[in-house]
């Protein structure tokens, strides 16, 4: 699954998560501002207003006589008008000729041009303090164009508080939002590919011995033509392997009557009485023939091997490699008698599932080998245990053995050792890796007791269903 | 020994017959399983050899009809396919032993043989290897016409492997046999009497192996 540079792959998760938090992270701050601003606005306006309050009050102060404008203002009603928890504020008045009637005279210099009637606010700097002005213009006069200007300013105090409370509103009101947002549009992500990787673990089960058809039930319907194409191409190398082993099961049956006359022939041309000179040809006549047979026979176990699991018609079944192995001694004793060995048996029950043949072919693998390459005088033994809820069987002896280097090679397909012995095909031991794990079980080449000779085991998976007591 | 041998690979045919015929044994040849139980009413045949795939009717049905005839002559069947499915199938359809294609001669001959005499205790009730005789009715043993003295057990477990010559009988199978022993307690026993019963057979010709933690095998001393 790994190994492949995941950033250049198109990746759904990524597509998906790209296009839900994409507009969110347009369209959160967008709805901040609208807060932020929706809830300024009102509230300082607020403040204005409070500042017109005083513009007013002021502009009832204001006395015109003939002409003449004054503000005849007393200091406790100017304190009471300045009056503010919170910020300094300032008024000013002045007649229409910008002469100041009672206030600040410094704010009285920042009056704009004004109409009668007209309300003015803006912002300024007084004293290097940044204030907000309320202005007003007044007519105070017999001319029309006497405008008397009154202000009311105050520092920003209240309005930085109030900015900093919307601030916060419009920020947490984001907040609140977002990140449910985030964390639901990734939990749905997840959740809506989760059985797409359920249906790729299934997928990872598979081993070319078991392509077995993937249940399209609880995988999505956008992924179901992935794993139906998936399902057809299983059923695609089933044919082909089916083929294949039907190929050699065939070429290999075909040979078995010539092989049959070949064997046949060259044992009774090895028994008729014979020109002593014929004897060296016959007897290698004879030895090719067995070797020959035996050739075909493992060809066919192979095939067999490979294509057991792939065969619906074949199930695993419950037998004990201890009777496996009691069944075999009848077939095995003759030739390690001829090869000058003792073949002995060390059985105790051992049950596995797993198919008769196979098994059968796994064990005379193992015990032809120890008798070909054990040499004259060895002893074999035949194991079986069970251990901790596992099946064993073993097959040592205590002839030549195998270097450790060579061990691990000992198991791939026509490799022979160095040692070998002549009529070998390199065969034995890679049937026997394939039988086993067919039959999940761990085969190893290991020296025999006391560091002599070879030891091989192969040790079977825990029966399922069956407790490990 | 007279053999039928139906088998339709002719090169193959002659091969076997040719050796059974250098042994001494008499062998006749049939490419067809169609004519085989008339054929085993007419002679007196020791044992059948039969191919599975024959032209025709195959070695299967033929075996059925010659069980259907009555016949219980001993029949080894030969087949090119080793499948569980072919064993179990001869097996159950009667015949007595199976062999796979490329055999070795000497494990054809040595199954015959093992057959043939398993089916002659049937009729005779005598078993005979290499110089030593058993008569099973009379339960007594002896070496060219030298009776043998055996002990009741002796006798029950000579019988046995007699009948399974050649085959490696299990300990259990053996203790099993004897009245009054059970599998914990009586392998020291069972060894004794195995080498005392070694003492007294072996003079005739044939040979008791012990397989090492298994059980003994009877057998010629000398192949035939």
């Amino acid at each position: 699954m790994s190994g492949l540079p995941a950033e250049r792959q198109p990746s759904l998760r990524r597509g998906l998560l790209v296009w839900l938090l994409l507009p969110l992270v347009v369209l959160i701050p967008l709805t901040t501002a609208l807060i932020f601003g929706l809830t300024l606005r009102p509230a300082l306006d607020a403040l204005d207003r409070a500042s017109t309050d005083t513009a007013v009050a002021l502009s009832q102060i204001v006395e015109v006589r003939d002409g003449h404008a004054s503000l005849p203002l007393s200091e406790q009603t100017a304190r009471a008008l300045r009056a503010d928890l919170v910020d300094e504020t300032m008024f000013a008045v002045g007649d229409g000729d910008g002469q100041l009637l009672g206030g600040s005279a410094s704010l009285l210099q920042l009056a704009p041009r004004m109409q009668a009637g007209q309300w003015r606010f803006f912002e300024a700097k007084i004293d290097a303090k940044p204030i907000r002005v309320a202005a007003h213009g007044m007519q105070c006069g017999a001319r029309a164009d006497q405008i008397c200007a009154i202000l009311v300013a105050e520092t920003l105090g209240k309005r930085s508080a109030v900015e900093r409370a919307a601030l916060l509103a419009a920020l947490s009101g984001a907040l609140v939002l977002a990140l449910p947002l985030v964390v639901l549009a990734m939990l749905a992500v997840n959740r809506a590919m989760r059985p797409l990787s359920r249906a790729a673990a299934e997928v990872e089960l598979l081993t070319p011995d078991r392509l077995e058809t993937i249940d399209v039930r609880g995988v999505p319907r956008e992924v179901t033509p992935f794993v139906l194409a998936l399902n057809r191409l299983f059923a695609r190398l089933r044919a082909a392997a089916a083929a294949q082993r039907a190929f050699v099961s065939d070429a290999a049956h075909q040979l078995r009557t010539p092989l049959a006359v070949l064997r046949v022939e060259a044992a009774q041309a090895l028994a008729t009485p014979h020109a002593q000179e014929l004897r060296p040809a016959l007897e290698r006549l004879h030895a090719a023939a067995e070797r020959g047979a035996r050739l075909v026979q493992q060809l066919l176990a192979l095939a067999r091997a490979d294509g057991t699991a792939l065969d619906p018609t074949q199930r695993p079944q419950a037998l004990d490699l201890a009777h496996l192995a009691a069944q075999a001694a009848d077939r095995w004793l003759q030739p390690s008698l001829e090869a000058g060995q003792d073949l002995g048996f060390d059985l105790e029950p051992a049950w596995v599932d797993g198919y008769p043949v196979l098994l059968e072919e796994l064990l005379g693998n193992l015990v032809h080998n120890a008798i070909e390459h054990a040499g004259p005088g060895a002893r074999i033994t035949i194991r079986t245990r069970t251990e901790d809820g596992r099946a064993r069987l073993c097959v040592e002896d205590d002839g030549r053995g195998v270097p450790a280097d060579e061990r691990e090679l000992a198991w791939q397909r026509f490799r022979r050792g160095r040692e070998a012995a002549g009529t070998g095909s390199g065969l034995g031991l890679a049937i026997v890796a394939d039988i086993a794990r067919l039959h999940d079980a761990d085969a190893t080449l290991e020296p025999g007791s006391q560091g002599r000779g070879l030891r091989v085991q192969v040790r079977f998976a825990p029966r399922a269903g069956h407790g490990t007591t | 020994m007279h053999i039928l041998l139906v088998e339709d690979d002719s090169p193959l045919a002659e091969s076997i017959a040719t050796a059974m015929r250098s042994r001494g044994w008499r062998a006749d040849v049939s490419a067809r399983g169609e004519p085989v139980p008339a054929s085993l009413l007419q002679d007196a045949y020791d044992a059948l050899v039969l191919d599975i795939g024959l032209p025709g009717i195959d070695g299967l049905e033929t075996l059925r009809r010659v069980r259907e005839q009555g016949s219980y002559l001993p029949v080894l069947m030969l087949t090119a396919r080793d499948g569980v499915e072919d064993r179990v199938l001869g097996l159950e359809w009667g015949a007595d032993d199976y062999l796979v294609k490329p055999f070795a001669l000497s494990e054809l001959l040595a199954r015959l043989r093992a057959l043939v005499r398993r089916h002659e205790l049937r009729r005779s009730e005598t078993l005979v290897l290499s110089a030593l005789r058993f008569d099973a009715s009379a339960r007594r043993a002896c070496i060219a016409e030298r009776a043998i003295q055996l002990s009741a057990r002796e006798c029950i477990v000579l019988q046995y492997l007699m009948l399974k010559t050649g085959q490696v009988v299990a300990r259990e199978q053996l203790t099993a046999l004897v009245p009054g022993w059970d599998a914990a307690t009586s392998d020291n026993a069972l060894e004794m009497l195995m080498s005392r019963l070694r003492g007294k057979i072996e003079p005739g010709g044939v040979r008791l192996r012990t397989v090492r933690g298994l059980g003994y095998l009877l057998e010629p001393a000398a192949p035939a």
